[in-house]
């Protein structure tokens, strides 16, 4: 985008209309002087002679000035020079914009409570508990609002990790653990083991140990050598930020901690990590202008958007959004299926199994692979599941 | 359902596929030029405040130049004092002329400081932060979204505890809502005002709103048997848009001979309090194009595009991973009669790590068909001593066992 060439158009908007005010002010101000004055000489007048005739001259003067201000025509070319380099300024934003992004955009039940209820629950999970009560108020879908009690518990979790106050992440681990280790997280032990840390650098060593004793042990058959590296911690005591083990008391620690926590407790929730609305609508803005493209194409073929069930082309969206794995066999140009699943030949090249029983012309007997000169058999070639 | 395309394909990524960083470059890139109704709000403030301003300077220097040239000065004392006396009422004239000037100004000030917020707003697109710029993003489309559905209150409380009340059109919006509110009250005035205001522009694009509203002043006379006054009220309003509106005009000017508590279903609608509600949604429509927004909230908008980009057959089998936002009901049922993307290429996500296979990170394949990323296996093999664990099926086998796979 060309920011620079928008910036110097509008400057010329914005020089114009500082003109076109000053301009009017200037009349307004020159109006008034020229009939200040007159009044102040009518006044003189007054108090010496008693002569109308006077008045009435001293008015034609004023007048005759006034006409000669053309002070309306001066504001008029002002105006006319400002929508000048508005329209300019307006032509610039059309070339650099698309300036019509509903176009892609299917006109269906997109329900509003629906819409509703995902904005609410945004607020929750995000932490912002005013706004989504405020939200919930206004909008009215009060009995949707599921996210809030917990995601109530985890912020106030997380609040506490960051006056560095461990007790209620322990306590929520410790009430979740089986179901942690079924995620195989290590998050119990890491959050314990930070709190030895912590003990630590109070410097009651006495109390580590004893913390190490009592919720560390439990730990110590699965993870021989984390425990092992924070014993040695022992040695370090007053100088961790010196030893190898300083990564143990470095805030980046507490806040790789804390986005785990995160992971975690959304994932036993059974909600995503990253809030759903805010990926959909980043995926909205990378698949937007292809989308766009797409409708300008089919209504120069006069084929039917509105309705179409599948894309005729890939939309290019970051692999961040890849949640599925899709393979597309190279031969056919086909998504795989259950009736068609993608097949590994010898040579380690993969097509459809409808491409094999093709190049297998349904024999037994070699083929070569359409991608290198190795040659294959039907039975060789193994299934993949991605 | 295929449908051939085969005009040059508008998918930049069309092989040979761009590298990653590449891609998501002219991605950024390509989804500013989406920003139009972030820049183009302003200015149509600022031209709108601006024609008011210079309209009124116009109007009141025309006046007081009118009025004192038509000063005369009768003979007499009190001639000459009536005269200083109509003088000195034109001097307060143009300072209250000048004040408003003033204050015109002051807005205009605040309008171009919101264009150029906006502009600077698209320059930090580029500026490395990603997450920030997305951050504020999706909360300005928030605050669209709020004021358009008329849920003030939380677009101006997020506007201000995000900071971004120069790139939201909060008092745009305000200024629409004295009409709509008026409208949902029944008074057609405020309505009327506004398109008085805005009249040049409305006609340009053909806008029948005033004529709407006229007809339903016309149709509330007849309701309340002001027969009389509705025809006078007809003649005076309605006539002017017989040449464009003929049909309506004739349908509703034959109510006063049904009356509002006619059976004839055609004319029946009209005096149904509905016809309210199709004003406010009309009246918005002629706002928004006034102002160069989007008919639709730009949330619904981008929320169709993702969910179209998102929506894979594979959503809606058992076990679409939960990351994946059409896992979950609302946003499954927002995509429902939307189309599913395609994939000219495979894209390949390791069961274990969700990354992408790609050539740094290629699929390896175990004896069983089962298949994995690099990193994953490598990482397992190196834990149990090279031994694998397929967790699928809980096959085992060796690391040395693994071949790789080429997928083109
Ligand atoms: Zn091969």
């Amino acid at each position: 985008m060309e920011l620079d060439s928008l910036r110097e158009a509008f400057d010329r908007v914005v020089e114009k209309r500082v003109l076109s005010s000053t301009k009017v002010q200037e009349a307004i101000d020159q109006i008034v002087n020229e009939v200040k004055q007159v009044i102040s000489k009518m006044q003189m007048m007054d108090t010496d002679s008693m002569d109308s005739c006077d008045h009435s001259s001293i008015l034609a003067e004023l007048k005759a000035k006034l006409n000669e201000m053309v002070t309306l025509n001066q504001l008029e070319g002002c105006q006319k020079e400002l929508n000048v380099a508005l329209s300019k300024y307006l032509k610039v934003l059309e070339k650099s914009f698309n300036t019509d992004v509903s176009k892609a955009y299917r006109n269906v039940d997109f329900e509003d409570s629906t819409v509703n209820k995902i904005i609410a629950n945004h607020f929750y999970r995000q932490g912002l508990f005013d706004l989504g009560d405020s939200f919930v108020h206004e909008c009215g879908e009060s009995d949707e609002t599921y996210l809030k009690l917990p995601f109530q518990e985890m912020y106030g979790i997380l609040e506490a990790m960051k006056a560095r106050n461990l007790e209620p992440a322990l306590t929520w681990a410790a009430n979740n653990h089986d179901k942690l280790l079924q995620n195989s997280s290590m998050l119990e032990l890491k959050l314990h083991s930070l709190q030895f840390v912590e003990i630590l650098t109070k410097g009651r060593r006495d109390d580590a140990l004893q913390y190490a004793r009592t919720h560390l042990v439990p730990f110590a058959s699965l993870n021989k050598a984390e425990i092992q590296k924070l014993m040695a911690c022992l040695i370090w005591v007053d100088r961790l930020e010196q030893s190898p083990y300083a990564e143990f008391v470095s805030s980046t620690h507490w806040e790789k901690l804390a986005e785990e926590l995160i992971h975690q407790f959304c994932s036993l929730l059974g909600q995503p990590s990253d809030s759903p609305l805010s990926v959909t609508v980043s995926a909205g803005f990378q698949g937007l202008p292809t989308l766009l493209k797409l409708t300008t194409v089919m209504a120069a073929k006069k084929q039917e958007w509105q309705t179409m069930k599948q894309l005729p082309v890939p939309i290019d969206i970051g692999p961040e959004f890849q949640y599925h794995s899709v393979f597309v066999c190279p031969v056919l140009r086909e998504q795989s299926s259950d009736e068609n699943p993608p097949m590994l030949m010898p040579c380690g090249h993969a097509v459809s199994k409808q491409s094999i029983t093709k190049l297998s012309k349904s024999s037994s007997r070699p083929f070569k692979c359409p991608y290198c000169p190795s040659e294959a058999v039907a039975s060789q070639c193994k299934q993949l599941h991605f | 359902m295929e449908m051939a395309i085969d005009t040059p394909s508008p998918s930049p990524s069309v092989s040979p596929a761009p590298s990653a960083a590449a891609g998501r470059q002219t991605r950024a890139a390509e989804s500013v030029r989406l920003e139009h109704q972030l820049v183009r709000v302003p200015l149509e403030a600022l031209r709108a405040t601006a024609r008011t301003n210079h309209r009124l300077a116009e109007k009141e220097i025309a006046a007081v130049l009118s009025s004192a040239s038509s000063a005369s000065v009768a003979p007499g004392e009190s001639g000459s004092a009536a005269a200083v006396e109509h003088l000195t009422s034109l001097v307060s004239r143009l300072h209250g002329l000048k004040r408003k000037m003033e204050e015109g100004a002051r807005a205009e000030e605040l309008q171009v400081q919101r264009c150029r917020a906006r502009l600077d707003r698209l320059a930090a697109a580029s500026a490395g932060d990603d997450a920030e710029w997305e951050d504020i993003r999706l909360k300005r489309i928030l605050v669209d979204y709020m004021l358009r559905m008329s849920y003030y209150d939380t677009a101006t409380k997020l506007a201000e505890t995000s900071g971004i009340q120069d790139l939201v059109d909060i008092d745009v919006f305000l200024d629409a809502k004295r009409v709509i509110d008026s409208l949902r009250n029944k008074e057609i005035a405020p309505a009327l005002a506004w398109c008085a205001e805005n009249k040049s522009r409305l006609k340009k694009s053909k806008s029948k709103l005033e004529f709407l509203l006229r007809l339903q002043e016309f149709v509330e006379l007849v309701k309340a048997k002001n027969f009389l006054q509705a025809i006078s009220y007809a003649r005076k309003y309605l006539a002017p848009w017989g040449s464009t509106h003929m049909k309506e005009l004739q349908r509703v000017t034959a109510t006063l001979v049904f009356r509002s508590t006619t059976n004839c279903v055609s004319y029946k609608v009209l005096f149904e309090q509905n016809q309210w509600d199709f004003l406010v949604d009309q009246f918005k429509q002629e706002f928004y194009k006034l102002y160069g927004m989007t008919l639709e909230p730009l949330l619904n908008i981008y929320l169709q595009a993702g969910l179209t980009a998102l929506k894979t057959p594979f959503c809606f089998e058992g076990n679409c991973p939960k990351e994946d936002p059409l896992s979950l009901d609302g946003f499954r049922k927002l995509a429902e009669p939307l189309p599913f993307s395609k994939q000219h290429h495979s894209k390949l996500v390791c069961h274990i790590t969700k990354e992408l296979m790609d050539t740094e990170n290629p699929p390896l394949v175990l004896p069983n068909g089962y298949v994995y990323s690099t990193k994953a296996l490598d990482e397992m093999a190196k834990k149990n001593g090279g031994k694998i664990t397929c967790p699928r099926t809980g096959e085992v086998c060796n690391y040395t066992e693994l071949v790789k796979a080429y997928i083109s």
